[in-house]
C-alpha cells in the first residue's frame, strides 16, 4: 500500500463524510459550502491522480472540477438564496433520524449494488491502487445523493442531491477509467445548465410537497 | 464526409438565433427543412464515422423531424393567447428548437457518451418548456420532470462509463459490432441502462415524472414529449441494448410497466394524464418489441412511428378541448360531438390509434410483436393481451363519452388547429394501411 | 524443578506487581487527570482556578459529610454506587490502560465484555436513579435514556471497529500491533472508529459542547443523576465517574489515538505511569481545545452529535469488512 492510495482512500472517505454533512444541514448556505467541501476534496483527488498517471487530461479535468463545480455550481446557487434572509433554512429536519435512515439506505443500497453487481467484476483501478473496493465511496455518494433528493423538500436540498450524484460519477470514472475528457466536459456543462435551469424553478417554488392534482 | 447530419443538427439552433426577428416563421421553416434533409438522408444511409445512420436510426429522424415541424405550427396558433406565461413566447420558440436540436444529437451521434450528453440536454432544453402556462401545478411538474429526470439518467452514465471500461472506446458502431457475447460487465450495462435511459422511456418504477410533465406542459410539448422525446430515449436505450441482448429482464420489465400503465390509466379523471399512460404503455410495447428482436423490432418501430403521430393528434386535440372548455377534467368536458366536429373526429380517431384498433399502424405492430412474444413466452404473451384489451376499453370508454355523451355548446376556436390536428390522425391512419398494403404485398 | 518453580513464582510475582501497580494507580491517579484539566482549563479563561488535587479534596469532603436519602428512595439507590465503582474496578483490570501486557483478572472479559461492563454500570445507575423518588433525578435518567441508545451502539461498534484489524478482540493484541505497525498501514475504519470514539468519549464524560457541569444548569445529564446523592456516596459516585473517564480516555490513547511507547518488560513498566501522564497531557490538550473554543449544545442537538458519531463508526466498518 503506497501511501498516495491512503491518502486516496482518506479522500473518498471523506467525500463521503461531505455527503453526510450536506444530509445532516438544515440551513441552505451551509448546504452549498458542503457541496464546495466535497467538489474541492474530488478535485484533490483527481490532481493526485494526475500526479500518479503523470496525465495532463486529468490536471485539466481536475481544474474543471474547481471550476464549473466548485464555483460556478456554487455562486450560482448561492445567488439563488433570497438575500434578505441568509439565514434561510428547511424546517422539520430531525438530524439523528435523517443520519441513521440514511446511513441503513446506503448501507443496503450500496450492498446490494456492490454484491449482486459489482463484487464479480475486478476493475483495475487507475493510479496503481490495489483495492478494487474503492469504487464503494462512489456508489455510497451516489446513494446519499439519491437519498437526499427523496429525504427533502426544499428546491435547493434536492439540486444538491443532484450534483452529488454527478460528483460520485465523477469519482467513479476516475477511478475506473477516466472518460474522454471532451465527453467529461460536456457532462460539465450539462449539469451547469441544469443547475441554471432548476435556479429558476428556484425563484418560483421554494419546496416541494406532495399535489392533489398530481396524484396516481 | 457526410455534411447532411451537420446541418440537421446546426437548423434548429440557427433558427433560434432569429430570437428577436420573427422566430415563429422560422422555426416552421426550419421544420419543413428538417424533414427535406431527412428524406434526404434515406439515399445516403447506412454510414458511420462521426454519425451512425442506419434505418432504424433514420426512422427515428423523420419522426423527429415531422413531429417538431406539426408541434411548431400548432404552438403557433396555440401559444397566441395565454393568460399566465412562465416563459415569454419567442423563448418558448428558441427552447422548443434548442429540444430538437439535442434530440438529433443524441440519436446522430455515433459516440455513447455524447448520446448520454444529449439525453441530459433534452432534459435542459425541455424543463422549461412544461412551465409555458404558468401556475404552482406546472411548475411542480417541472421541478419533478427536472430532478427524476436527471437523477435517473445519471444513473445511466455510470453504464457508459463501463462501457468505455470494457471495450475501450465509445463509439457505437464499433462496440455493437465487436461481438461481444455477454458476461457479467455487460449485464451491468445493461441494467442499468434500463434504470437510467428507463426513467426517462416510461419503464414503471421510475415512470413518475411522466403522467405530471405531460398534464402540465402545453399540448405541444406534451406532443413533443411523447411523440418523439421518450422514443430518443428508447432509441439510445435500444443501442446500448445492442451490445448485448438481455431479453429476460427487458421484457419482464416492459410486460409489467405495460400493466402498470393499464392499471393506472383506468383511474384517471384527467384526460391529458390519461393519455400520458397511454404513452407509457406503447413506449413499453415497442420496448418489448426492441427487446425481443427479429420482427419484433419492425412492430416496435411502426407502433413508435405511428404512435407519434397519432399521439400529437391527441394531445392537440386535448389542446383544442381545453382552450374551448378551459377544464382538464373529463367530467367536465361532455358532447363536444356538436360543437367541435373536427376536434371530435381527431379525437376519436387517435385514441383508437393509440390504443392499437385496426387498421392502425399501432395495431398492426403489436399484432407482429404479440406474434413475435407468444413463440417465446405464453404467459408474457397472455398478460400483454389482457392490459392492452384494458387499455383500449378503458381510454375508448373515456373518450368516447367526452366526445357522445350529453351536450354542450362549446365552440372550435379557429380552423387551424383542428386541421393540424386532424391531419395527424389521418397521416397515423395512413401509415397503418401503407404499411399493411406493402407488408401484404411483400407476403405475395 | 526448583528453578522452574522458581521462576514461575518469580512471574506470578511481576504479574501480580503490575496488577497492583495498575489497580492502585488507576483508582489513585484517576482523580488526578480532572483536576488538570479544570486547572488548565481556567488557566485558559484567564482564572486562576483550583488546585489540580481539588479532586481529592471535595472526595474527601464528602467522605466526612452525612449521608442523607430521600424518603420515596430504593435499595438499588443506596446500593448502587458501591456497585458502579467495583464495576469500573473491575474494567480498570481489562483494558491496557497502564500496562501493555495481560495481567491478573484481564481474562475475565474481552473487548466486548468491557463494553458491556460500560453498559451494565450505565444501566446500574440508570436504575439507581428511577428509584430515586426524585423528580430532578428521573428527569436526568430519561434524558440519559434518550441519548445512551446512540452512544451505548458506537461504544460496541468502536470496539467491533478496532478488534477487526487484528481479527482478534484481545485488546492487548489490538495495542501491540497498532503500535508496532507504521502509521502508513492505518486503515479507514480505525480513522473513524478513533473519531466516533472521541466523540464518545466527550458524551460519556459529559464535557463541553453536550454538558456543561454544574448543578445549576438545565441541560445536565450526568450530574442530573447524582442530583439526590450526598455525601458517602456522592463521593463514591464522583470517584466513578473520575475512574470511568481515565478508563475511557486511555483506551482512547492506548488503543485508538496513539498506542506507542508502553513498557511491557518488568522493572521497566513503571516508566509506563509517567508514560501515561505524558500521553494523557495530549488527550488534555484536544479536551482543551475543544472545550474552551465550543459552545453548549441545545439538548436535543446532543442526538444529532451522537447520531454523527454513530455513523462515522459504523459506516467505514461495514465498508472496511464487508465489501474489503
Amino acid at each position: 500500500m503506497n501511501p498516495f492510495e491512503n491518502v486516496i482512500f482518506l479522500a473518498a472517505a471523506m467525500a463521503t463524510v461531505a455527503g453526510f454533512y450536506i444530509q445532516a444541514q438544515e440551513f441552505i448556505r451551509s448546504m452549498i459550502r458542503g457541496q464546495l467541501i466535497q467538489s474541492i476534496i474530488i478535485a484533490g483527488i483527481v490532481f493526485i491522480l494526475a500526479y500518479l498517471e503523470s496525465s495532463p487530461d486529468l490536471v485539466i479535468l481536475g481544474i474543471l472540477v474547481l471550476v464549473l463545480r466548485g464555483y460556478l455550481v456554487t455562486a450560482l446557487l448561492e445567488r439563488r438564496i433570497p438575500g434578505n434572509e441568509s439565514y434561510v433554512y428547511e424546517k422539520g429536519i430531525g438530524v439523528a433520524s435523517h443520519i441513521i435512515m440514511d446511513l441503513v439506505f446506503i448501507i443496503l443500497a450500496t450492498f446490494i449494488v456492490f454484491s449482486l453487481v459489482f463484487s464479480g467484476i475486478h476493475f483495475s483501478i487507475s493510479g496503481g491502487i490495489a483495492g478494487s473496493t474503492i469504487i464503494v465511496f462512489p456508489l455510497a455518494i451516489f446513494f446519499q445523493g439519491l437519498f437526499l433528493i427523496g429525504s427533502r423538500n426544499t428546491t435547493f436540498s434536492q439540486i444538491m442531491g443532484y450534483v452529488e450524484e454527478e460528483n460520485a460519477l465523477v469519482l467513479f470514472a476516475l477511478f475506473i477509467i477516466p472518460v474522454p475528457l471532451i465527453i467529461e466536459t460536456s457532462v460539465f456543462l450539462d449539469v451547469l445548465a441544469l443547475v441554471v435551469i432548476s435556479s429558476i424553478v428556484v425563484m418560483e417554488k421554494f419546496s416541494h410537497e406532495p399535489m392533489e392534482e398530481l396524484r396516481g | 464526409m457526410h455534411i447532411i447530419p451537420f446541418i440537421i443538427i446546426a437548423t434548429p439552433i440557427i433558427a433560434s438565433l432569429f430570437f428577436r426577428w420573427n422566430v415563429k416563421s422560422v422555426s416552421l421553416i426550419s421544420g419543413f427543412i428538417e424533414m427535406a434533409l431527412s428524406t434526404l438522408l434515406y439515399f445516403q444511409m447506412p454510414f458511420h464515422g462521426i454519425f451512425y445512420v442506419d434505418f432504424t436510426e433514420w426512422i427515428f429522424l423523420m419522426m423527429v423531424s415531422s413531429i417538431y415541424t406539426v408541434s411548431v405550427f400548432y404552438s403557433i396558433y396555440y401559444m397566441k393567447d395565454i393568460e399566465s406565461r412562465g416563459i415569454s413566447e419567442e423563448m418558448y420558440f428558441v427552447l422548443m428548437n434548442l429540444f430538437t436540436a439535442s434530440m438529433l444529437f443524441s440519436l446522430l451521434m455515433n459516440n455513447y457518451g455524447f448520446m448520454w450528453v444529449g439525453i441530459e440536454a433534452t432534459t435542459i432544453s425541455s424543463a422549461l418548456l412544461i412551465i409555458a402556462e404558468k401556475n404552482d401545478i406546472s411548475l411542480e411538474a417541472a421541478w419533478r420532470y427536472i430532478i427524476l429526470v436527471s437523477a435517473g439518467v445519471t444513473f445511466a452514465f455510470i453504464s457508459i462509463i463501463l462501457i468505455y471500461y470494457n471495450f475501450h472506446t465509445l463509439n457505437v458502431y464499433d462496440v455493437i459490432h465487436s461481438g461481444s457475447q455477454g458476461g457479467l460487465i455487460i449485464r451491468v450495462i445493461v441494467s442499468i441502462a434500463l434504470v437510467g435511459f428507463g426513467t426517462k422511456t416510461g419503464v414503471f418504477p421510475v415512470h413518475t415524472w411522466l403522467p405530471d410533465a405531460h398534464s402540465e406542459a402545453p399540448p405541444p410539448v406534451s406532443a413533443m414529449f411523447s411523440g418523439v422525446l421518450l422514443p430518443v430515449a428508447l432509441y439510445v436505450l435500444y443501442r446500448i441494448y445492442q451490445i448485448a441482448p438481455y431479453p429476460q429482464l427487458y421484457t419482464w420489465f416492459a410486460v409489467i410497466s405495460i400493466a402498470a400503465a393499464s392499471i393506472f390509466l383506468a383511474n384517471q379523471r384527467k384526460y391529458k394524464r390519461m393519455f400520458a399512460y397511454s404513452t407509457m404503455e406503447n413506449m413499453n410495447v415497442a420496448l418489448l418489441g426492441l427487446a425481443l428482436g427479429g420482427v419484433g423490432v419492425t412492430g416496435a418501430l411502426l407502433v413508435l412511428v405511428t404512435h407519434s403521430f397519432a399521439k400529437s393528434a391527441s394531445f392537440f386535440s386535448s389542446g383544442n378541448i381545453l382552450k374551448s372548455t378551459g377544464s382538464k377534467d373529463m367530467d367536465h368536458v361532455r358532447g363536444i360531438w356538436k360543437g367541435m366536429p373536427y376536434t371530435s373526429t381527431a379525437l376519436l380517431l387517435s385514441s383508437f390509434a393509440v390504443t392499437g384498433a385496426p387498421p392502425f399502424g399501432v395495431f398492426i405492430g403489436e399484432f407482429i410483436i404479440l406474434y413475435r412474444l407468444a413463440t417465446v413466452n405464453m404467459i408474457q404473451f397472455a398478460l400483454v393481451l389482457f392490459f392492452l384489451m384494458a387499455a383500449f376499453i378503458g381510454i375508448n370508454q373515456n373518450v368516447t363519452s367526452m366526445v357522445f355523451n350529453g351536450t354542450s355548446d362549446h365552440k372550435e376556436s379557429g380552423w387551424q388547429m383542428p386541421a393540424i390536428a386532424l391531419a395527424c390522425a389521418v397521416i397515423s391512419l395512413l401509415l397503418g394501411i401503407v404499411f399493411l398494403g406493402g407488408y401484404f404485398n411483400a407476403l405475395l | 524443578m526448583i528453578g522452574a518453580m522458581v521462576n514461575v513464582m518469580d512471574q506470578y510475582l511481576e504479574t501480580l506487581l503490575m496488577t497492583l501497580t495498575q489497580f492502585l494507580f488507576v483508582l489513585l491517579a484517576a482523580p488526578l487527570f480532572s483536576g488538570i484539566l479544570t486547572r488548565l482549563k481556567s488557566m485558559v479563561e484567564s482564572r486562576k482556578g483550583p488546585s489540580i488535587f481539588q479532586p481529592y479534596r471535595d472526595i474527601w469532603k464528602l467522605l466526612h459529610k452525612e449521608t442523607v436519602f430521600p424518603n420515596n428512595s430504593g435499595t438499588i439507590f443506596r446500593y448502587g454506587p458501591y456497585a458502579i465503582m467495583g464495576i469500573y474496578s473491575l474494567i480498570s483490570l481489562i483494558v491496557p490502560i497502564l500496562v501493555p501486557v495481560p495481567i491478573f483478572f484481564t481474562a475475565s472479559a474481552d473487548f466486548l465484555g468491557g463494553a458491556i461492563l460500560f453498559s451494565l454500570a450505565a444501566f446500574i445507575k440508570l436504575a439507581a436513579a428511577l428509584e430515586s423518588g426524585s423528580n430532578f433525578m428521573t428527569m436526568g435518567a430519561v434524558r440519559a435514556l434518550s441519548f445512551n441508545f446512540l452512544s451505548e451502539g458506537t461504544l460496541i461498534t468502536v470496539f467491533f471497529a478496532v478488534s477487526l484489524i487484528t481479527g482478534t478482540n484481545n485488546p492487548y493484541v489490538t495495542n501491540s500491533f497498532l503500535s508496532s505497525n507504521p502509521i502508513q498501514g492505518i486503515s479507514l475504519e480505525h480513522i473513524f472508529a478513533t473519531l466516533a470514539f472521541l466523540m464518545l468519549f466527550f458524551y460519556e464524560t459529559g464535557k463541553l459542547p453536550l454538558e456543561s457541569s454544574g448543578l445549576m444548569e438545565m441541560g445536565m445529564i450526568e450530574e442530573g443523576m447524582n442530583y439526590e446523592y450526598s455525601g458517602k456516596l456522592l463521593a463514591i459516585n464522583r470517584w466513578s465517574s473520575h475512574i470511568k473517564q481515565y478508563i475511557l480516555g486511555s483506551i482512547l490513547l492506548n488503543v485508538f489515538l496513539f498506542p506507542w511507547f508502553l513498557q511491557s518488560s518488568f522493572p521497566w513498566y513503571i516508566l509506563d505511569i509517567p508514560i501515561m501522564f505524558l500521553k494523557w497531557m495530549l488527550l488534555i490538550f484536544i479536551v482543551l481545545v475543544i472545550e474552551t473554543s465550543l459552545a453548549k449544545m441545545r439538548l436535543f442537538r446532543i442526538q444529532d452529535y451522537l447520531a454523527t458519531a454513530f455513523a462515522f463508526s459504523i459506516l467505514f466498518l461495514i465498508f472496511g469488512v464487508v465489501v474489503g
